[in-house]
C-alpha cells in the first residue's frame, strides 16, 4: 500500500474501475470479483486490502458479487446498499455507509454456501514454517483478537473465520480476509502494535462495533500456499486471568472442532475422516489467557515441540 | 452499473449438457460464465457427475473449476441422503395397503437412474389416488408433517383447483413433501387420464413405493415444464426429459406408446414442444424430431420460442435483466395461469390475489 494519499484523479479512476470492470481479490481458497458504484467502498478496500495483489482484469472468478445502492425512492432519503451474487440477495439492505461490513459478510456467506469442496471449520488459522495452528472457538472467546495479535507478532495469517480444510490432501488452505475486530478488541489491537492497519469503525452493526484489520504482506504473499495442521488451540479470554493450558483428549478436540464447523453435517463421512485425522495427529489445548503476548509465547512453545500423540504411537 | 456482456446458455452450457466432451474446447473464461449459468439452473451437480464419470476428461478441466465440481457433488450427495431419510420416514408412516407413487427426483433416486446423479431435489413429490388423498394427508399429519401456513383461500385453491396439497414438512427436516393426486392441475386444459396413469404403475423392487411407467414419467416432466411453474429456470426439467428419453426410448414401439399416452393425457402438443427443444438444445436422439406429439400452429411456436429463450434458459445479467426477458417472463406467467384455469376462474383468482395484495393480512 502506498503511504502517500492518492490524487483526486487516482480516486476517480479507482472508483470507476470498481464500478465498471470490477476488481478480482484472491483470498487463497477462492477468487472474488467485486463490482460496486459506491465510492466510499473503493476507499475502504484500498485501506484494508492494501497488501493484496488486486487484479483489474482476470479470466476467472469463483464468485462474482456486487455491492450496489438500494433500490427505489428511499435511496434518496436514506441511502442503503445491498449485496448480490448471481441475482441472489442473501441479506436485507444495510445503510450505505456500511458497505464494507456488508461486503465482508457477503463473501463469508458465499463461501459458506458454496465452498463445500472443503471442510469449513469455524476457526482462525495461522502458520509458522508451514505448520498451522488452528484457533477454534465459539464467538466471544477472544479468537479474533488473539488471531490478530499473532499475525502482528510474526505468524502468517491464513484465516480468521474459516479453517479451510482440504479433505483430499489434509492441508489447510488460506481464506485470507481482513480480520473483523469487534467492540473492545478494536482498541486492544490498535494499542497492541503500531503495525496494525485498521479500517474505519462501523458503529452499531448487527455484531456491535466492527473494524477490519488489514492482513500484512507476509500473509498475502503466501495466499496460495497451504499449511499442515500441527496444533489445535481453543482460546478462552479471561480478563486479568493467568495463563492456563489444559490438554484436550482427541475425542474432545474432535467434537469441539466438528460440531463448530459450518458444513460438517453436509459433508458426512468426508468431514468425519478429515476432522478425525486432525484430532488424532495434532495436540490440542484449551488456552485460558489474560495477556496476549503471554498467550502467543505459549503457542510458540507448543508449536516448537515435536508433534507428540501420533508420532509416539 | 453497466450491464455485462451477456453470456447465453447456448454458448457452452447447452452444448455441454448435450455432450460433455464439449469441455475440451472451453477456455477458463468460458468456464467462468458457464459455472454461473449451470449453478443458476441448478445443473452444476449433474454436469459435475457427468464430467467425473469420464476420468479422461478431468485433465481438460482447468484446475480452478475442479473445486466447484467437487463442491456440487458433495452438496448433491447430501441432498440424496436427505431424500433417502425422508423416504424412510414416509415408508414408516404410510399404510401398507395404499398405493403411493414417487414422482420426479424422488423416483429417479429410488430407481437409481444414472442420468439423475447430481440432481439437487428440494422436495419429495408423492402421488396417491384422489380417493386416498384425505387418508394420506391425515396419516402424514399424525406422523409429524406440518402443512405450510396458508389462509382459507389458499387452502381452497389447493384442494379444489390444484393437483397437489400445500407443501408439508417435518419441522427441522431439509425437504418438503408435496402430496399430489394427479399430474396436471385439475382445472387446466391438459387433463391427465388418472385411470391410464394407474394402470401403468410399476412397483419398485424392495420398496413400498411405485413409479409411473417410463412414458408417463416423460409426460409428467413435460407437463411440469410447461404448466407447473412460470417456466423460469425450468431447464432442468428439459434435462430430465432428455435423460428419460436416452434411457427408455429404445425402439420405434416405445415412441408409439409415448405418442399415444401423451394424446390420451391431452399433452400431445406440449410433448411436441418438449421434444423440439430437447432436440434443438440438448441433441436428444430421436427418430424424427417433429414426428411425435401434435405439431402446434406457427404463431404458437413463435410465442413459445420467445418464452423458452428468455424464461427457461439461465442468463448472466449483472446490472439488470434485459427488458425483453422481463416481458417474456410476464407472458410466461400469464400463459401459465391461462392454461391452468378457465377464464372465469382465472378472473376470480386474479381479483382475489390483487385485492389481497392491497389489504395486508392481519396476522
Amino acid at each position: 500500500m502506498s503511504s502517500s494519499s492518492p490524487s483526486p484523479a487516482e480516486l476517480v479512476a479507482r472508483t470507476a474501475t470498481l464500478h465498471h470492470a470490477g476488481i478480482w481479490i484472491d483470498y487463497g481458497a477462492c477468487v472474488v470479483r467485486l463490482r460496486s458504484p459506491i465510492a466510499a467502498l473503493a476507499d475502504q478496500i484500498e485501506l484494508v486490502y492494501g497488501a493484496y495483489p488486486i487484479s483489474h482484469q482476470n479470466e476467472f472468478a469463483d464468485y462474482h458479487v456486487a455491492v450496489d445502492y438500494g433500490r427505489g425512492l428511499r435511496r434518496h432519503l436514506r441511502p442503503t446498499c445491498r449485496f448480490e451474487i448471481d441475482g441472489i440477495e442473501p441479506f436485507e439492505p444495510f445503510p450505505a455507509a456500511s458497505a464494507l461490513p456488508m461486503f465482508e459478510w457477503g463473501v463469508n456467506w458465499c463461501f459458506a454456501q458454496r465452498g463445500n469442496q472443503f471442510v469449513l471449520l469455524h476457526a482462525g488459522v495461522l502458520a509458522r514454517d508451514g505448520r498451522a495452528v488452528i484457533m477454534a472457538a465459539t464467538p466471544g472467546s477472544g479468537k479474533s483478537t488473539l488471531t490478530a495479535a499473532m499475525m502482528l507478532r510474526g505468524f502468517r495469517l491464513l484465516s480468521d473465520e474459516f479453517g479451510v480444510l482440504d479433505p483430499v490432501s489434509g492441508d489447510l488452505r488460506a481464506m485470507l480476509k481482513p480480520v473483523a475486530l469487534k467492540n473492545r478488541s478494536i482498541d486492544v489491537i490498535r494499542e497492541f502494535s503500531q503495525e496494525a492497519v485498521i479500517g474505519p469503525t462501523f458503529r452499531g452493526t448487527r455484531k456491535g462495533d466492527v473494524a477490519h484489520l488489514a492482513p500484512n504482506r507476509a500473509s498475502t504473499a503466501l495466499v496460495r500456499q497451504g499449511a499442515r495442521p500441527a496444533l489445535v488451540i481453543f482460546p478462552r479470554f479471561v480478563a486479568g486471568g493467568r495463563l492456563e493450558l489444559k490438554p484436550q483428549p482427541p475425542e474432545q478436540a474432535f467434537s469441539r472442532l466438528a460440531f463448530n464447523s459450518f458444513n460438517y453435517a453436509l459433508l458426512g463421512p468426508l468431514s468425519f475422516n478429515a476432522v478425525a485425522d486432525i484430532a488424532a495427529t495434532c495436540p490440542a489445548y484449551e488456552l485460558g489467557y489474560g495477556d496476549l503476548d503471554e498467550a502467543i509465547r505459549s503457542i510458540e512453545q507448543l508449536l516448537a515441540e515435536p508433534c507428540g500423540v501420533a508420532d509416539a504411537a | 452499473m453497466r450491464p455485462e456482456p451477456r453470456y447465453s446458455a447456448k454458448h457452452h452450457l447447452l452444448p455441454l449438457l448435450a455432450d460433455v466432451t464439449h469441455l475440451r474446447s472451453m477456455s477458463l473464461a468460458d468456464w467462468d460464465s458457464t459455472l454461473r449459468l449451470a449453478r443458476q439452473a441448478r445443473l452444476l451437480g449433474v454436469l459435475a457427475h457427468r464430467i467425473m464419470h469420464d476420468p479422461a476428461l478431468l485433465p481438460a478441466v482447468p484446475e480452478a473449476v475442479h473445486g466447484h465440481l467437487r463442491s456440487s457433488i458433495n452438496f448433491a450427495a447430501h441432498r440424496l441422503q436427505m431424500v433417502r431419510i425422508e423416504l424412510g420416514d414416509l415408508e414408516a408412516a404410510l399404510p401398507a395397503g395404499m398405493a403411493v407413487v414417487l414422482l420426479k427426483g424422488a423416483a429417479y433416486i429410488a430407481e437409481d437412474l444414472p442420468f439423475a446423479q447430481g440432481r439437487m431435489p428440494n422436495d419429495v413429490d408423492l402421488l396417491v389416488a384422489r380417493r386416498d388423498l384425505d387418508a394420506a394427508e391425515s396419516v402424514l399429519a399424525a406422523a409429524g408433517w406440518e402443512a405450510e401456513k396458508t389462509d382459507a383461500y389458499d387452502q381452497r385453491y389447493y384442494r379444489e383447483w390444484s393437483h397437489e396439497l400445500p407443501p408439508m414438512r417435518i419441522p427441522g427436516h431439509a425437504l418438503e413433501v408435496d402430496l399430489h393426486h394427479t399430474i396436471a392441475p385439475v382445472t387446466s386444459r391438459t387433463r391427465a387420464d388418472d385411470a391410464l396413469l394407474e394402470s401403468g404403475l410399476r412397483p419398485l423392487p424392495g420398496s413400498r413405493f411405485h413409479v409411473l411407467s417410463p412414458a408417463d414419467q416423460i409426460i409428467h416432466s413435460v407437463i411440469h415444464l410447461f404448466q407447473d411453474s412460470e417456466m423460469s429456470g425450468r431447464l432442468r426439467d428439459l434435462v430430465d426429459i432428455d435423460g428419460l428419453i436416452r434411457l427408455h426410448m429404445r425402439e420405434a414401439g416405445d415412441w408409439l406408446v409415448l405418442h399415444e399416452r401423451a394424446r390420451r393425457h391431452r399433452a400431445d402438443e406440449l410433448l411436441w414442444f418438449a421434444l423440439h427443444y430437447c432436440h434443438e438444445w440438448l441433441a436428444t436422439p430421436m427418430p424424427q424430431p417433429c414426428g411425435v406429439g401434435r405439431r402446434p400452429s406457427m404463431p404458437t411456436r413463435k410465442l413459445m420460442d420467445l418464452l423458452m429463450h428468455h424464461a427457461c434458459l439461465p442468463l448472466i445479467a449483472d446490472g439488470g435483466e434485459p427488458r425483453v426477458r422481463g416481458i417474456a417472463r410476464g407472458l410466461g406467467q400469464l400463459r401459465y395461469h391461462w392454461l391452468r384455469m378457465p377464464p372465469t376462474l382465472l378472473a376470480r383468482h386474479l381479483c382475489h390475489k390483487g385485492f389481497a395484495r392491497l389489504v395486508p393480512r392481519s396476522d
